[in-house]
């Protein structure tokens, strides 16, 4: 791949493609997630958008358990699951924020992780069900030519927050 | 007479999203195949000027499918460009191996990507 150079209109129409490039991104994640047409094709939509628009191919999606003190292992991709079974929200501070509703992501060039576990973790989204977190999408280390997340990356995960419903409720309406 | 190019992906996510990026930025025609299998009678008939092709897909990935077009008269001189999850040497030489020209990596950046179609086929 050669090495590119823009001037100022060359800018303006890089720009431009990118503006386009993500909003393309963000449209077909949430055309993807809305005719998802059972929970098995949502978890695979989500599988789907981490890994071709994102830049992962280590998932999982833990639930939230009824007291909301623990989060279990509900699926996952590319990860060991025995590894990552039950997460302690008491344990975890970002998860508690997480559970407040918004996404939490890593910063880049930040040797802090998300969870306490060993492997990098990038991005903690929430899954809403009538507003309400019940689970959380853990998108662990991105591909290696991945800097970090962009600003493209949060608005796909604000869809996978809104949008992911039916992938752990069956009948979610979407 | 617009360029005609093969989209070629199992996921329909990237499918929509190259196909939405390639109509907004160029004037290029998209066609669509789900597998490497799919790809291959797709382009037998419908004579692509180049081909965007994943290399993970069930039936017949990418490479097996690179290697197939090759064999094909029509498709010989076809410029085919791979999309794959790594950017590393070795996978990268297995797909020049396939018969490749080219290769861009996931996630595809709208601008390279627009920038890589242009370099074969033109504005």
């Amino acid at each position: 791949m050669s090495n590119i150079s823009h001037s100022p209109t060359e800018l303006e129409g890089t720009r431009s493609t990118q503006d386009i490039g993500s909003q393309a991104k963000v449209y077909a994640a949430r055309m993807r997630l809305q005719n998802a047409i059972d929970q098995a094709d949502a978890l695979d939509a989500i599988r789907e958008i981490a890994g071709n628009l994102i830049g992962t191919e280590e998932i999982a999606v833990f639930k939230v358990d009824q007291k909301r003190s623990e989060l279990w292992l509900y699926w996952s991709f590319g990860v060991d699951p025995n590894k990552h079974s039950v997460l302690e929200i008491r344990r975890e501070p970002k998860l508690k924020q997480v559970l407040g509703g918004k996404p939490v992501y890593r910063l880049k060039l930040s040797n802090e992780n998300l969870l306490s576990t060993d492997d990098p973790v990038s991005a903690l989204v929430p899954i809403l069900v009538d507003g309400n977190p019940s689970a959380v999408i853990v998108l662990f280390r991105l591909f290696p030519h991945k800097p970090g997340i962009e600003p493209v990356d949060r608005e796909i995960c604000d869809v996978l927050s809104n949008c992911a419903g039916r992938a752990i409720e069956p009948y979610h309406s979407r | 007479m617009p360029k005609k190019v093969l989209l070629v992906d199992d996921s329909t996510t990237t499918l929509m999203m190259e196909e939405m990026i390639l109509k907004q930025r160029t004037a290029y025609e998209c066609v669509t195949a789900k597998d490497g299998l799919d790809a291959i009678s797709r382009a037998v008939v419908e004579a692509p000027d180049l081909v965007l092709m994943d290399v993970v897909m069930p039936r017949m990935n990418g490479f097996e499918a690179c290697k197939r077009m090759r064999l094909e008269s029509s498709l010989r001189e076809t410029p085919i460009i791979l999309v794959t999850t790594r950017g590393e040497e070795e996978y990268v030489e297995a797909g020049f191996q396939s018969g490749c020209n080219d290769y861009i990596t996931k996630p595809i950046d709208s601008f390279e990507l627009v920038t890589l179609l242009h370099s074969y086929l033109g504005e």
